[in-house]
C-alpha cells in the first residue's frame, strides 16, 4: 500500500466545465465578430496584417478552449 | 532384493576360465553394484521427498450450494524427519487440478476466539506427477518446520464446471439433479493419520451417494469418516447425486473496456456472453405455465442478476443489440451500487444472453499518483455480476494518448499483451494494455494496479488541436480576403 495515496482529477474542477463551456464560446464567438466587423469596415489601404491575424489568433484560441469544454461537459470525455 | 544376494554369489563362486572371462565376471559385478547403488539411493530420494511429513489430522469441508465449488481443508502437519521441512505438498486428482480456479493457504496460530491467519505462497510444485497424474501444489511455510514441529494449515479452493447435470435434459417443470465426483480418501503425498471429509448440498434433496462406511447422512450433510490410518495418494471414487437449483449463471465471455480520461471521468464498458450452464431445457416452453406456478414451472431458471458496482457511479446503461433494456433498478449508496438487472427473458438451461453494461466513475476514485510519480489505476479485476463464473476475462485498460511505459501489479497470472486503440482527438492513438484469464470467479474480485508515466503537459495536445483547426479557419478567411482575384484592374 503506498504510504501517500494521492487521487488525481482534473485540473480543473468538473462542476466548472459547462459555465467555462458558454463563457470562452461566448467571448471567442465575440472577437470573431470584431475580427469580420474589422474586415468589413475597413478599406484596402488601411488594413493592418498583424492586427487582424492576433484577433484571428485570440478568437481561435478562446473557441478551441471553449469547444473543448463543451465536449467535456456534454459527457464526452475526450 | 535377496535375487540381486544370489546372482551375486553365484557370479563370485564361478571360476573364470580366461582372463577374458574374469574381465567380463568383473565388469558384470560392478554393472550390478552400480545398479544397486543407483536403485537404493533414487528410492531413498523419492521417499525422502514425499513422504519426510505426517499429516495428523484433516477434516475437508466441501460446498456444493452454488455451481461453484468452495471446498476448506484443514490440515495438522507433523514432522517426523531428521531435517526441517520448509514446505508442503498438495495433491489434486488431474480433473479437478484441471477445473481448479483458486487456491489459498494460511497459517492457523492460536484457538478458538484467537485464531489469527497468516496467509501463505502456494504455486504449481515441480515435482513430477503423481501416481495417476495426480498434480501437486506446494505451501511455502513462513519459518521451516523443526523435526517434531506440528503446523496447523487452512487451505481453500475453488473448484468451477465441476457438477455435471443428470439428467442432462430437463423439461420446464423438472428439478435439475446433479452429480459431484471426488473421493471419500483426502488425495495426499503423505500419510493421514485420521481425516473426515463432510459435503454439503443446497437442500435435502439427496437422490444418492456412495457409501464407503462410516459414511451418514443429516439432512444436508453428509459426513464421510473419521478414517484412520490412510497411507499416501490413497483415493477412494464417491459419487454425490443430488438437486441443486441454484442459478448456473456462466459468462462465456467478457470484454470490459476501461478507458481513462484525465479530463475527470473513468468510463467502463461491459460485453457479456451470458449462458444457463445446468441442465439443458428440451421440449416447449409454456410462459402461461411459468409465470402462474413459479414453486413448479422453471425452479432451475433464474431471471434476476445482481451487479456489484463501485459508489458514485454514474450514467449506467443497460442494453443489448436491440436496444435499451428497460427492466433494471439502480441503487446507489455510500460503499458501493447495485445494479439488479432482468433480461429479456429468464434463461432456461442452455439458453444465452448477450447485453452490454457501461458506467462512469469520478477519475479521483480511481486514478493515484504513486510516490514515485507514476500514475496509476486502482481497480477491481473480475466480474461485478455475483456469484458467476466467467470462462473467459479480457480487460483492456486504454490510457490517454501520451502515456508510457504500462506496467501491471495483478495479484495472480493473468495473460498481458498491448494493442493501440483511436478515439476522440487522437494523433498517434492511446496505448491499451489487455489483460486476460481463465475461469474467473468472484473470489477474483480483488485490485489490480496500472502504472504508466504522464507529463500533464500531454494534456495541452487537444486543446491546442482544436485551436488549431480554428486559427486555420480565420487564416484561410484571411487569404481570401487579401486575395485580388478581380479581371478588371
Amino acid at each position: 500500500m503506498a504510504q501517500s495515496v494521492k487521487p488525481i482529477s482534473s485540473p480543473v474542477p468538473v462542476a466548472w466545465y459547462p459555465s467555462l463551456a458558454v463563457l470562452m464560446l461566448a467571448v471567442g464567438l465575440f472577437i470573431t465578430a470584431s475580427f469580420f466587423i474589422y474586415e468589413a469596415t475597413s478599406s484596402r489601404k488601411n488594413r493592418s496584417l498583424a492586427k487582424e491575424l492576433v484577433t484571428g489568433a485570440m478568437a481561435s484560441v478562446f473557441l478551441g478552449f471553449g469547444s473543448l469544454f463543451l465536449l467535456l461537459a456534454s459527457g464526452v470525455y475526450v | 532384493m535377496h535375487i540381486f544376494f544370489r546372482r551375486l554369489g553365484s557370479i563370485l563362486r564361478e571360476k573364470p576360465r580366461l582372463n577374458m572371462e574374469v574381465f567380463v565376471a568383473r565388469s558384470r559385478l560392478t554393472l550390478i553394484f552400480s545398479l544397486f547403488a543407483l536403485l537404493f539411493l533414487s528410492s531413498s530420494s523419492l521417499s525422502s521427498s514425499t513422504s519426510e511429513l505426517q499429516i495428523l489430522t484433516a477434516e475437508r469441508r466441501i460446498d456444493l450450494a452454488s455451481h461453484i465449488i468452495r471446498v476448506v481443508l484443514t490440515l495438522k502437519v507433523q514432522n517426523d524427519e531428521a531435517s526441517p521441512a520448509s514446505n508442503v505438498l498438495l495433491a489434486f486428482p488431474p480433473a479437478q487440478a484441471k477445473h481448479l480456479a483458486l487456491i489459498q493457504a494460511a497459517e492457523v496460530a492460536g484457538k478458538k476466539r484467537k485464531k489469527s491467519l497468516h496467509p501463505l505462497d502456494v504455486k504449481q510444485s515441480n515435482h513430477a506427477d503423481g501416481p495417476n497424474g495426480a498434480k501437486l501444489y506446494s505451501i511455502s511455510l513462513r519459518n521451516p518446520l523443526s523435526t517434531g514441529g506440528s503446523v496447523s494449515i487452512e487451505v481453500s479452493y475453488v473448484l468451477t464446471q465441476s457438477l455435471e447435470p443428470f439428467p442432462v435434459e430437463i423439461s420446464q417443470s423438472e428439478s435439475q439433479l446433479v452429480l459431484y465426483r471426488d473421493s471419500a480418501l483426502i488425495l495426499s503425498p503423505y500419510e493421514i493419520k485420521q481425516q473426515t471429509t463432510v459435503i454439503r448440498t443446497p437442500s435435502t434433496k439427496i437422490e444418492s451417494f456412495t457409501r464407503v462406511e462410516p459414511s451418514t447422512q443429516l439432512r444436508t450433510e453428509l459426513k464421510y469418516g473419521p478414517y484412520e490410518d490412510q497411507p499416501s495418494f490413497s483415493y477412494s471414487p464417491i459419487l454425490v447425486h443430488f438437486e441443486n437449483n441454484n442459478p448456473f449463471a456462466v459468462v462465456e465471455e467478457l470484454v470490459r473496456e476501461i478507458e481513462i480520461s484525465h479530463w475527470g471521468n473513468l468510463q467502463v464498458t461491459e460485453h457479456y456472453t451470458l449462458v444457463h450452464n445446468g441442465a439443458r431445457h428440451k421440449g416447449g416452453f409454456s410462459r402461461v405455465e411459468y409465470q402462474s406456478r413459479p414453486t413448479i414451472s422453471g425452479v432451475a431458471s433464474f431471471k434476476h442478476l445482481l451487479v456489484k458496482l463501485p459508489p458514485r457511479v454514474h450514467s449506467v446503461y443497460y442494453r443489448d443489440n436491440i436496444g435499451n433494456i428497460s427492466t433494471s433498478h439502480l441503487r446507489t449508496g455510500y460503499s458501493k451500487s447495485e445494479l439488479e438487472i432482468e433480461p429479456r427473458y429468464p434463461l432456461l438451461g442452455g439458453w444465452k444472453a448477450t447485453f452490454i453494461i457501461g458506467y462512469g466513475l469520478p477519475l479521483e476514485d480511481v486514478l493515484f499518483e504513486s510516490d514515485d510519480g507514476k500514475r496509476y489505476l486502482n481497480f477491481s479485476f473480475g466480474c461485478p455480476i455475483a456469484e458467476t463464473l466467467v470462462n473467459k476475462i479480457i480487460n483492456k485498460v486504454v490510457l490517454p494518448e501520451g502515456s508510457k511505459n504500462p506496467s501491471i501489479v495483478v495479484p495472480f497470472s493473468v495473460e498481458r499483451r498491448e494493442e493501440t486503440s483511436y478515439s476522440y482527438l487522437d494523433i498517434v492513438g492511446r496505448p491499451v494494455v489487455v489483460l486476460e484469464k481463465e475461469n474467473v470467479v468472484p473470489e477474483h474480485n480483488v485490485l489490480f494496479q496500472v502504472y504508466y508515466d504522464f507529463h500533464p503537459m500531454s494534456m495541452l495536445a487537444e486543446p491546442l488541436m482544436l485551436t488549431s483547426v480554428f486559427f486555420f479557419l480565420f487564416v484561410a478567411a484571411l487569404a481570401y480576403i487579401h486575395m485580388d482575384i478581380s479581371i478588371r484592374k
